[in-house]
């Protein structure tokens, strides 16, 4: 399943051979990816494994180190701000946290987009727009709040609706169920497939949430110290033979982990004892 | 060590090198703002709080600076029976330096500390990466009207705190010392020059500038976590309040230049 020759035209967004190097740090080791049109792609791995790394290299919030991003057939990664200004309207992104601008309202937050790129002759079509995005992720009423008094939840509902303002083609979710209950993720998990369902757009999910992961993917992308070490469906990935993957997808800790815990407890005893403080 | 040294010294450079093209990218876009009627509400929001709300601050900064000459030069003057001469002191401190440089490290403490600490946060909770994901340039959107603001703001400001210097002096001398009125406007007028209240208000443009660059650059840049952000306000006042006296003493010297050169010809026009 993992294509080292990926062409341009292979998917509607499509990595090739992208390197980032952060200090001495390799975040991205060669990696190459063709997502496609329409369909869902979540991708999983540790914490720091470069996934959120590899999203924003998408959307060219990061430039690669060596490599390029296409999108549409089109290499975006070494464009200047203004080209991709146009490109970006294309996009929307969900932040972690929502990344919802504190000194607007719900309904400022999700105009802001439009604002930027449209020119608002009709405001009242706007208020029926803002109302419609709102509708959409259930928060239909809440346009006048600002983001300080939503709960996580909310937030990341209201960040969904802005996300959505410009009628994307590709909607990029950086860890949306993070920090959120078991109801209020499945409820964020029922929005993501409602949105690719009814608006057809394409969807990336970065996640570590592998209950998430299983109800949303078409496909499932396995990153690990930068590298993909599993590409494939739902069923590969459960059944898949890299004992890495077996271990995320398990949530269970390695031998090599624990005994390192064990030294790290082993140590702590040893080197302070309470007479130490006295 | 030596090594150590080395790699200050090349981040310095290359912090250097970042700033240098911060400004450069922040004043293409402040002309292209400037031109944008849709873009006016941003800077209208901008020069209430930044201007608006740092007037009373920054005349009462004015008026103890005026205050506080008058008390201070009072006795030495009066030592040697000029002391209707104090209006002159006073005035041509506080217009020319004192209220100028004064007030524009007021609105560092004030305004820039509040611009690196709004940037800073909206920088840590990837609300500029938010701007820039959504197609718009942060540096247009978010810089551009703040430093427009401060540009043209600065110097506004710079004239209100010196009608409370020239004000509070007044009050002080004539008030409490007891000075003849009409001599202590008449020598204020034959010693205070147009050219000495122009050139005061017309560094207020640089502090501005100064002010806003550096607060808005510590923001967009600032390290991660609430000492991240604190750090970078206290580095962005160190670098506004240094920026503001070297920038002064560069034009106490150009302006000395240019004064001696052009200012006696003005009255061959």
């Amino acid at each position: 399943m993992i294509r080292p020759d990926i062409q341009p035209h292979d998917g509607i967004l499509v990595a090739k051979n992208l390197v980032k190097v952060f200090g001495q740090r390799t975040v991205l080791d060669d990696v190459s990816l063709a997502i496609e049109d329409g369909k869902t792609t979540v991708i999983i791995g540790t914490s720091g494994c470069g996934k959120t790394v590899f999203m924003k290299h998408l959307i060219v919030l990061e430039r690669p180190t060596e490599g390029q991003v296409f999108f549409r057939g089109n290499r975006i990664d070494h464009l200047r701000p203004r080209q991709l200004a146009d490109i970006r309207t294309q996009f929307g992104f969900c932040f972690q946290m929502g990344a919802l601008f504190d000194s607007l309202t719900v309904f400022e937050n999700i105009i802001f987009p439009i604002q930027q790129h449209r020119k608002i002759t009709d405001y009242k079509a706007l208020d029926e727009l803002v109302k419609h995005k709102l509708a959409l992720v259930g928060m239909d009423g809440y346009q006048n709040q600002y983001p300080a008094s939503l709960s996580g939840g909310q937030k990341k509902r209201v960040a969904l609706a802005r996300a959505i303002a410009l009628n994307p083609q590709v909607v990029l979710y950086d860890e949306p169920t993070t920090g959120l209950d078991p109801i209020t993720s499945d409820i964020i998990n029922e929005l993501i497939l409602k949105l690719q369902r009814e608006l057809k757009v394409t969807s990336i999910v970065v996640t570590h949430d592998m209950k998430s992961a299983y109800k949303i993917a078409d496909r499932i992308v396995m990153f690990y110290h930068g590298k993909i070490i599993a590409d494939g469906n739902a069923d590969l990935i459960r059944n898949h033979p890299n004992d890495l993957v077996q271990q995320f997808i398990e949530g269970r800790v390695s031998e090599a982990d624990l005994a390192a815990l064990r030294l790290g407890g082993t140590k702590y005893q040893t080197q302070f004892l309470p007479e130490d403080f006295k | 060590m030596i090594f150590a040294f080395f790699n200050k010294w090349i981040r310095g450079v290359e912090n250097f090198g970042r700033f240098s093209r911060f400004i450069w990218a922040s004043s293409k876009c402040i002309s292209a703002t400037a031109m944008q009627p849709r873009t006016y509400p941003l800077i209208w929001t901008q020069m209430n709080t930044i201007g608006v709300k740092s007037v009373p601050v920054v005349m009462a900064t004015g008026a103890f600076v005026g205050m506080i000459l008058a008390v201070q030069a009072y006795g030495q003057l009066a030592a040697m029976g000029l002391e209707e001469r104090l209006g002159v002191l006073i005035n041509i401190a506080v217009v020319k330096e004192l209220g100028p440089v004064l007030a524009a490290v007021m609105l560092a403490g004030r305004v820039g500390g509040a611009l690196t600490a709004e940037l800073g946060t909206m920088n840590v909770t990837e609300q500029i990466a938010a701007v820039e994901s959504m197609g718009t340039d942060p540096i247009k959107y978010l810089v551009a009207p703040r430093v427009l603001s401060c540009l043209l703001l600065t110097p506004a400001l710079i004239v209100y705190a010196d009608l409370l210097g020239i004000l509070g002096g007044y009050f002080v001398s004539v008030i409490q010392f007891k000075i003849n009125s009409g001599a202590y406007w008449d020598y204020s007028a034959m010693g205070v020059e147009f050219w000495d209240i122009g050139t005061g208000i017309f560094k207020g443009i640089f502090f501005g500038g100064a002010i806003a660059m550096i607060s808005c650059y510590k923001g967009f840049t600032c390290r991660e976590g609430a000492q991240g952000v604190g750090e970078a306000c206290t580095e962005a006042f160190v670098g506004c309040f240094i920026s503001i006296l070297a920038l002064n003493y560069v034009f106490a010297v150009v302006l000395d230049a240019i004064y001696k050169t052009f200012w006696p010809l003005r009255s061959l026009l």
